[in-house]
């Protein structure tokens, strides 16, 4: 089992002066398999077709959470309505600003085992699949690489859909 | 003293070494102030080349008082980073912050004042970067809930820091460096400096709130959400954050009274940070070690080296005999000369490096002074004392004048861009310029006033 057998192939994907709003939407309702049931990241590519970066819906967390808020422990000492409040202002941000830039990915001929040696070691739960040409052709979610080790502990073909 | 002394004691042999050491010197200097490489590289990678051509042997840099490391100094942050780190996790000063915002009962003037006084008061015990970094997110967080502009709350935590800093021995790194080359004591910053920036202060909050008193207003609706933080909530570790009061008020005893035990700094504040680590109970201490700021040490331990090198070599002593021609030995002119030079240069390079470069400047200049002197005569001089204080109001105060005068404008500065709140060097120096000057121009009133008109 290599990743390009398991990735969900590539249909969308962000551009990296999409704003959050609209990147937030695309995150909403993108494909994933047959369904549109939303995904949580796509990855971001260039004019040229270049892989620039992720965004994950982690990010748009991130892009509501001040950054100072990083700095102690203020949690405690926010107020009902913050979150809207930056959503708002968050809502005009260009993705670029705010996705992962530095992206951890795998080649279409990796081994399952090299797939779940990236995503542990860097603590991802989904990586873009790329082309010998570095291009991006899909992306591997975790609950994919979840459902091959379930089938095989099942010992029947039936643990997941592919 | 015979004419003969006096020749010999100015004189710098100025051959191959004098010459290598000097550039070294230079060009780390400049790579410094450029930004071009990282300071603590330039600083690492200087003492190297000092110590590899052999400016400087390795004995001198690790052993020697006079041209190696000062490990006084390095011990003093180190363990003093190790304390803060232990109590930051307790909630203490988040504790301290949403306490002194209530306190403002939710007026930005008022909350603003009272957070630029918590602030200094902080960064006099603490490094400013530390205070900083402990208030400013609070106080971001305060404007937020407030819906004011934050810029000026910032830019007035980052100028209290470095104010305040400049009262105490531990308060600022120039002072702990100052008190460490001259000997002077907790005690002795306490009674000379602690005065008037008590002053200073003063002047500032009615200064801030001549610039922005009447630009910040809110909501009362707004006020409310201030008045319903609770501040106990903060408090995550009561029972650490109680062995961490203990032992900060033992190592803050410590420090009023190290001159009388005869103690140096680093010896009350290293046995401080041994107990607390003891006391937490932490089974790895890697992780608090960790967040000691390496880089800075190190920044340190490679200046010294640098700085021991162009004293060897007698460049300091040049210096320091140019000094005195200019000011001709008058040494009210060169206490005023010392102060606004050395706000000028702090303004705009690292007064770390440059108070670095003074200490054996002003040690060679009273050498030459009073050439029959030596150890604490010598640097407890009736004469010289005011120059120390000089030293250390103008290099310390000298920070607020750009974004990069000092480390906690630095670090405003860095935040505020985070947030999408730029605040450019034109802006920050708008505002820090003419107070540096106005506290300048106060702590030569008071240095003038104190030692050359009343004398006391």
């Amino acid at each position: 089992m290599k990743a390009k057998d398991l990735m969900i192939p590539l249909q969308e994907y962000l551009k990296p002066d999409n704003t959050l709003k609209e990147a937030a939407n695309l995150l909403r309702i993108a494909q994933r398999g047959e369904e549109k049931i939303g995904v949580k990241a796509l990855p971001v590519l260039d004019s040229s077709g270049n892989l620039a970066g992720i965004l994950s819906i982690g990010d748009i967390l991130k892009a509501v959470h001040p950054a100072y808020m990083d700095l102690m422990n203020l949690g405690r000492f926010a107020w009902d309505g913050m979150v809207e409040a930056f959503a708002q202002k968050a809502a005009g941000k260009k993705v670029r600003d705010l996705m992962t830039a530095k992206v951890i990915t795998v080649k279409e001929d990796a081994t399952l085992m090299e797939c779940i040696d990236y995503m542990l070691k860097n603590n991802v739960k989904r990586v873009p699949v790329l082309n010998k040409e570095t291009r991006v052709i899909g992306m591997l979610y975790e609950r994919d690489v979840f459902y091959e080790i379930t089938k095989t502990m099942l010992g029947d073909n039936t643990g997941g859909k592919k | 003293m015979t004419h003969e002394a006096v020749a010999n004691s100015t004189q710098v042999i100025m051959g191959y070494s004098f010459w290598i050491a000097t550039g070294i010197f230079l060009i780390a200097y400049a790579i410094i102030v450029s930004e071009k490489i990282h300071k603590t590289i330039v600083a690492i990678f200087g003492a190297g080349v000092m110590l590899i051509l052999k400016i400087l042997e390795q004995h001198e840099a690790f052993h020697v008082e006079e041209f190696g490391i000062d490990w006084n100094v390095i011990f003093l942050l180190i363990s003093m980073m190790v304390i803060i780190n232990l109590m930051r996790p307790t909630g203490v000063f988040e504790y301290i912050a949403i306490k002194s915002a209530k306190w403002g009962r939710g007026e930005p003037f008022r909350i603003m004042a009272i957070f630029a006084i918590v602030t200094a008061v902080l960064s006099a015990f603490l490094d400013n970067v530390t205070t900083v970094l402990l208030i400013v997110p609070v106080t971001i967080l305060i404007a937020d809930a407030l819906q004011v502009d934050a810029l000026p709350y910032l830019i007035s935590c980052a100028l209290a820091s470095n104010i305040g800093g400049t009262a105490t021995l531990i308060g600022d790194p120039p002072n702990i460096m100052i008190a460490s080359k001259a000997q002077l004591n907790f005690m002795d910053f306490i009674y000379h400096l602690s005065p008037v920036i008590i002053i200073t202060m003063v002047f500032y909050v009615f200064a801030i709130k001549l610039v922005w008193g009447k630009k910040l207003k809110t909501r009362d609706e707004l006020k409310q959400r201030i008045m319903a933080m609770s501040e106990n909530d903060a408090i995550k570790d009561p029972v650490m954050l109680k062995k961490s009061l203990f032992v900060l008020a033992l190592v803050l005893t410590g420090f009023v009274f190290h001159g009388v035990l005869h103690f140096q700094p680093a010896t009350i504040a290293l046995f401080g940070a041994g107990l607390l680590l003891l006391l937490s109970k932490t089974h790895e201490p890697h992780h608090i070690l960790a967040e000691v700021e390496w880089p800075t040490i190190f920044f340190f331990m490679g200046l010294f080296i640098i700085i021991g090198g162009v004293v060897k070599v007698g460049l300091i002593k040049w210096m320091s005999v140019q000094v005195l021609a200019i000011t001709q030995g008058n040494m009210f002119a060169t206490s005023m000369v010392v102060m606004w030079f050395s706000a000028f240069a702090s303004a705009f390079i690292d007064n770390i490096p440059y108070v670095a470069t003074m200490n054996p400047l002003i040690v060679d200049m009273a050498k030459q002074l009073w050439p029959d002197l030596s150890g604490l005569s010598l640097l407890h001089h009736a004469d010289l004392m005011p120059l120390w204080w000089s030293l250390a109001l103008g290099a310390c105060l000298g920070g607020n004048g750009t974004a990069i005068g000092a480390s906690a404008n630095v670090i405003v500065v860095g935040m505020s861009e985070k947030l999408g709140k730029r605040i450019s060097f034109g802006k920050f120096m708008l505002y820090g310029m003419p107070m540096m000057v106005m506290t300048v121009i106060i702590a030569t009133v008071y240095v003038w006033l104190r030692y050359y008109v009343l004398k006391i």
